[in-house]
């Protein structure tokens, strides 16, 4: 049996596969800071047996835990000399333009162990000063009389010659076994030293944590399932064994996340579509991600703790392109100084929860909302929901302000809260030049299926696909990667000036690498697939353009088509093109993935009519029209093929759709619901 | 304001949020399509939307010194081209420092007119600083200018496109009259493209809620505006509030110049009277009357909400008083390329004024200074030319309850970044010695909060007839501190030459001759300190040390805290305050 786990801020979900097929769910509660407790419950309260385990897949939410609480190790860094202080001036950028009182991120180590060794390279990776030993052993003596448990070292240009760093740890693994070491070239090769320092930085702070936890998980499970058949999911999308993991913990950063995005992937493969919106909606937060021609956008442009106020602290690590905004089922209404209704981004949380828990909560949130116009019904909770308090808590906080109704005050949060995910879908298809229509919204999470159908129309999706197992499709995802390890190597390179067998060089020395590298993993090197990228741009200009390039090795008229597809690209995302300009590589990405087999997802077989399916009917609020009696169904005996026409609701346990008058529904033979628009 | 339309509460909130989107979506587009590493690295640059009469209505900003400039652009715009000698399909293009634009000619304005049905709607505009205009110096904008012709190109609000038409005289005299044509007119074309942008998302916002509903919209997101600044307004101090300050030189050998303000809060008005401030002057550090409106306008945001989105209506209440032909007011012909350093000692003067009544808002000063480096020469392996032109980081001031942040850039930028030192040694002829936070030893901005470090960033020329043009303010008159706090240190750069020479220190310099191995030592002040520092805590005062923020006798004589160089623990000599 197969069997994922992801754990979330509030509910650690499982999701497994058996042999025949059949996919079965469980939640239970998240247990921090043992972690690995809730992994066990869950999978007890799946009642799979341990011995029934032949593969386990998981993700975690331990390493981004330990970062924002600052609960990582005593850290030491050592740089070249000249720039300790480097991880402190960070970039200088202020994003909170007119606040004279901002506060600078601090540096995850402490200025006195910030240490510097007399050591230099030039950009082309020559040895102007070269490293000496002595000088780590005298940093090795300050870090261990300062009781540090991590060493991170990051040293100018690294990315073009390791051989300092590579030393360094050498000296350091001599001098104390036992300390955790990391060197900013281990865990990223592109240029710019604040952010690869703070990336090294990070991952020796977050690695004795890591390595914890790993070890406590694998001891319990160890006995059960074969080494070869653990692995944790990556930021990246892609999975990877135990022990690698407890190596480059900081590409854990969002483990669970991304798992839906990559499971969307898969789902679209599945039913033929390749070009798909991910829209997951859960309790405080919507995130999105758009996956073209099936790709799913990875890029090394992370940050935790950033937002439009927050300058935050860059990761240099392959995490998937999502866009997050804090807009979720919990998210509060509130009204602003002049007057405005805004909802969002504080959160009610899992306690107190909306005003419909009843567990103390009083300020109103998007699930209340829905609640009072009908979308969702007090059938739907697991508590004893009070009308009258939710009807209360919107008509006074919202609608007496604007001297209206509960149920248009409410209608109004809906609006606000649509619009505000709505930017944040424009921002990831439109913004980057892609037009919506070509796209399929695939939406999950507790919320996800409540809301697409309205934003689909507004944003001109064809298509809205609520998958099976949406309220938990991130550990969906999970039980279907792969494993994945991305390598991106700075290589600055004007294209008429490169020679084709010097990239080939490259291209071979990196998939060399890769494949020494799964074959640690016990991975046959025929299940290794390759996939290469160059990150592109004009000569003069900043931003980049990941460009798929070709395997194996180039000709001339491979060189001019890679010209020409950036070209394209660039026009796509930018809007223009400059043919007569020099073109240049910046980054040089493969990914390889490892291949593993994947469980055959079954068919349903239901022999039910829509009328029996059918759950009652109930008055549904909506906006120009007022309320109407809709109609609702019940996902779970719903026939395949058979249309429903909108208004209409589906519920399923854990989610609700809702479709509108001109969209119709139906269930396709996986049991996905497909939402389209009717023919005119 | 009434409208004619009756739009329910919600439209209007959605409407208006999708204005504010389409002016970031204007934002990033500029720098993304950019090619210059002013525009993307520092994002010197603001682009927006003002209605139809030039009211600004949402303006994305790299830099605070921009804002409210576009408003400016617009209306010289309207003045220039009234009714319909503007049309559907015209581009201007202007950088007049004096009227409509309020900076130096290097940040070049280009302007839109939006049309729906017929009827003119609003206006889309940007402006950026460009690597090059022309001029006498590469780069353009210089510290010894005695005119504004010495100072580049000027384009004095004319069309650029007249009704989609393309006028390419003025692109070719562009092409010829400055030094890096590509990297100019593709910023140019980014430009255009992010005007078009905002063109084509206000259209689509027409079709799809109506004319009317947009327009109304408009008036409602003024209003809000106004709304909350207004409430803020009653909030602060009421009175009068003075000070004064100096400008360090003009650049060629002229100065300190004495600049003064008198704030007046009343509970509707806040108006800032720059009366009695030095005349212009004959070197490069006017500062035009727009500009000064800049500067009060980034300091009235900071003290009031400087969270809230920013339009016309946040400013109504703001009232601006200053003689004719002052050196925050200056006129044609003067010089103006470093017009930021007399806007940001005119902020600073309000800030100065209104600091001690509102500690929870405002800090101890800071390094004030944009402190701009030019450095320019051949690349040491490929002999290709090249140029930096770059902003540097300083401290900011301590305030009640926080240390000031160290190696920040200054109030008049904001979301800019240095240039990574990797890509600067792959990029020019230089290596980096150095880039540390700056340990001045004598107690500078010392404090019960202290100031943020200043900053040591030490280029290396790797080859010969490299050429470094410096422009550092607040060099003779110091960060100031606030409520017993130590004022913190100058700007300042030295030259450590190949054969063991040292020169400096110097504040503006313009175009220094350097030699293969010269290093430019460039040392960003400390900020002031908040309170005395005889009320810092001594665990942290010992903590301090032990980072290296201050020394051990910096430790004994300002804060009187004696702390032991191995052990670091301390003993609280006799006078602390607590």
């Amino acid at each position: 049996m197969r069997v994922a786990t992801d754990i979330g801020g509030t509910f650690t979900d499982l999701v497994y596969v058996d042999k025949n097929g059949s996919i079965g769910i469980a939640k239970s509660n998240t247990t921090p800071p043992n972690f690995e407790k809730g992994v066990l419950d869950v999978i007890e309260n799946a009642g799979v047996k341990r011995e029934q385990l032949s593969m386990f897949i998981h993700g975690t939410t331990v390493i981004i835990n330990a970062l924002t609480e600052r609960k990582g190790a005593k850290t030491g860094l050592i740089t070249t000399k000249g720039f300790r202080d480097i991880l402190e001036i960070a970039r200088g950028n202020r994003p909170d333009l007119f606040n004279v009182r901002y506060k600078k991120p601090e540096p995850f180590v402490e200025r006195h162990l910030r240490l510097e060794v007399d050591e230099r390279l030039n950009y082309k990776g020559e040895i102007l000063s070269p490293l000496r030993r002595k000088d780590i052993e005298e940093c090795v003596k300050h870090f261990r009389k300062e009781g540090v448990e991590a060493i991170a070292i990051s040293y100018m240009h690294s990315y073009v010659n390791s051989s300092h760093e590579v030393e360094t740890v050498k000296i350091i693994k001599e001098l104390w076994p036992e300390v955790l070491v990391t060197a900013s070239s281990d865990i990223t090769k592109e240029w710019r030293e604040y952010e690869r320092t703070n990336t090294a930085v990070l991952n020796a702070y977050v690695q004795p944590v890591a390595t914890t936890y790993i070890d406590k998980l694998d001891k319990e499970l160890r006995e059960h399932i074969d080494g070869n058949q653990r692995y944790i999911m990556q930021s990246n999308g892609g999975t990877t064994k135990f022990d690698n993991a407890k190596k480059a913990p900081i590409n854990m950063v969002e483990s669970g996340p991304v798992a839906g995005i990559f499971g969307a992937a898969v789902l679209g493969e599945l039913i033929g579509e390749r070009n798909i919106i991910a829209f997951d909606i859960g309790g405080t937060t919507a995130k999105c991600s758009l996956i073209e021609n099936g790709e799913v956008k990875v890029s090394t442009d992370y940050y935790i703790e950033r937002d439009s106020r927050n300058a935050g602290y860059p990761i240099k690590a392959p995490v998937v392109d999502i866009v997050e905004i804090g807009n979720g089922g919990g998210s509060i209404a509130w009204i602003d100084n002049a007057g405005s209704l805004k909802v969002g981004p504080q959160s009610s949380g899992a306690r107190p929860g909306p005003v419909a828990y009843g567990l103390g909560g009083t300020e109103p949130t998007t699930t209340d909302a829905n609640l009072l116009t009908g979308r969702l019904s007090p059938k739907n909770f697991d508590y004893d929901v009070n009308m009258d308090n939710v009807k209360e808590a919107i008509q006074q906080k919202v609608g007496d302000h604007f001297g209206i109704s509960a149920e248009e005050a409410a209608l109004g949060i809906i609006r606000i809260a649509n619009s505000n995910m709505l930017n944040a879908l424009k921002l990831i298809s439109i913004r980057k030049g892609h037009n919506p229509q070509d796209f399929t919204l695939l939406a999950f999470g507790g919320g996800g299926s409540m809301h697409a159908p309205a934003l689909a129309i507004e944003l001109g999706v064809k298509k809205v696909v609520v998958p099976i197992a949406s309220p938990v499709f991130s550990a969906w995802g999970m039980l279907m990667t792969d494993l994945r390890h991305d390598y991106i190597q700075t290589y600055i390179k004007r294209l008429n000036e490169l020679s084709l067998s010097e990239i080939d060089v490259q291209w071979e020395e990196i998939e060399k690498q890769a494949l020494a590298h799964y074959e640690d993993e016990g991975m046959a090197a025929e299940n290794v697939e390759f996939h290469r990228f160059a990150d592109m741009r004009y000569l003069g200009q900043e931003h980049t353009v990941k460009v798929p390039v070709p395997n194996g090795q180039w000709s001339g008229e491979d060189k001019q088509a890679i010209i020409k597809e950036f070209h394209n690209l660039h026009e796509r995302n930018f809007t223009f093109k400059l043919e007569d300009s020099p073109t240049e590589i910046v980054n040089i990405h493969v990914t390889a993935f490892g291949k593993v087999p994947k469980p055959e997802i079954g068919k349903i077989t239901r022999n039910g009519s829509v009328d029996e399916a059918k759950k009652e009917n109930r008055n549904i609020y909506y906006e120009k029209k007022g309320w109407i009696n809709t109609p609702v169904y019940d996902r779970d005996k719903l026939p395949p093929n058979e249309v429903i026409h909108g208004p209409a609701v589906v519920e399923e346990k854990a989610a609700v759709t809702l479709i509108y008058d001109g969209q119709q529904l139906q269930l396709d033979d996986f049991g996905n619901i497909i939402i389209e628009m009717e023919e005119k | 304001m009434t409208t004619s339309v009756k739009v329910d509460p919600f439209t209007l909130e959605i409407v208006k949020d999708s204005l504010l989107a389409a002016g970031d979506e204007m934002f990033v587009a500029l720098a993304r399509t950019s090619m210059s590493p002013i525009i993307y690295e520092v994002l010197d640059y603001a682009s927006g939307l003002t209605d139809a009469q030039g009211n600004l209505l949402t303006q994305g900003n790299g830099v605070t010194g921009f804002i409210g400039m576009l408003t400016f652009m617009v209306k010289e715009t309207l003045k220039k081209y009234p009714g319909d000698k503007l049309k559907p399909g015209d581009v201007i293009i202007i950088n007049d420092p004096y009227n409509g634009g309020g900076s130096h000619l290097s940040d070049v304005g280009l302007v839109m007119p939006i049309y729906y049905e017929g009827e003119l709607i609003a206006f889309s505009a940007n402006k950026a600083h460009w690597t090059e205009v022309g001029g006498k110096d590469p780069g353009s904008f210089t510290n010894d200018a005695v005119d504004i012709f010495q100072e580049g190109l000027q384009f004095n609000c004319i069309k650029l496109y007249d009704e989609d038409r393309l006028n390419e005289g003025i692109v070719e005299i562009i092409r010829s009259n400055v030094r890096f044509p590509d990297l100019s007119l593709g910023d140019m074309w980014a430009q255009v493209a992010a005007l078009r942008t905002g063109d084509r998302r206000l259209k689509e916002l027409c079709d799809k809620h109506g004319k009317e509903t947009i327009l109304a919209a408009v008036n409602y997101l003024l209003d809000h505006g106004e709304t909350i600044s207004r409430q803020e307004i009653k909030k602060l101090p009421k009175g009068v509030f003075e000070a004064e300050d100096y400008i360090d030189t003009d650049g060629i050998g002229n100065g300190p110049f004495k600049i003064k303000v008198k704030v007046t809060i009343t509970d509707d008005e806040f108006i800032c009277d720059f009366r009695g401030s030095h005349p212009q002057v004959p070197g490069p550090m006017n500062c035009s009357y727009t500009g000064l409106m800049s500067a009060v306008r980034v300091i009235f945001l900071a003290m009031t909400n400087p969270e809230q989105d920013v339009n016309d209506g946040v400013f109504r209440p703001l009232k601006v008083i200053v003689d004719k032909k002052s050196i925050m007011s200056a006129e044609r012909p003067v010089p103006v390329s470093n017009y930021f350093e007399t806007l940001l000692g005119s902020l600073d003067l309000v800030w100065k004024a209104l600091a001690p009544h509102l500690p929870n808002r405002l800090t101890a000063g800071h390094h004030l200074s944009v402190c701009s480096v030019t450095l320019s020469g051949n690349h040491q392996d490929t002999e290709e030319p090249f140029l930096i032109v770059e902003p540097s980081v300083g401290g900011w001031g301590g305030a009640m309850g926080q240390d000031g942040a160290s190696g920040q850039f200054c109030v008049a930028d904001g979301e800019t970044y240095n240039v990574p030192i990797e890509v600067a040694e792959t990029r020019y002829g230089v290596l980096l010695d150095e880039y540390s936070l700056r340990q001045d030893g004598n107690g500078a901005g010392a404090g019960e909060y202290i100031g943020g470090k200043g900053v040591i960033r030490a280029y290396r020329a790797l080859s010969d007839g490299q050429s470094a043009t410096v422009t550092y303010g607040r060099n003779k008159f110091y960060p100031w501190g606030m409520n017993k706090g130590h004022e913190g240190s100058p700007n300042e750069f030295y030259i450590h030459k190949a054969n063991g020479e040292v020169d400096g220190p110097y504040g503006v310099y313009p175009r220094y001759k350097l030699q293969k191995n010269d290093v430019v030592r460039l040392m960003t002040g400390t900020g002031g300190g908040y309170g005395s520092p005889l009320k810092r805590s001594a665990a942290q005062v010992a903590k301090d040390v032990k980072n290296g923020y201050f020394t051990i006798e910096e430790a004994k004589e300002h804060f009187l805290v004696e702390v032991n160089p191995e052990t670091f623990d301390y003993i609280e000599l006799s006078g602390r305050l607590s």
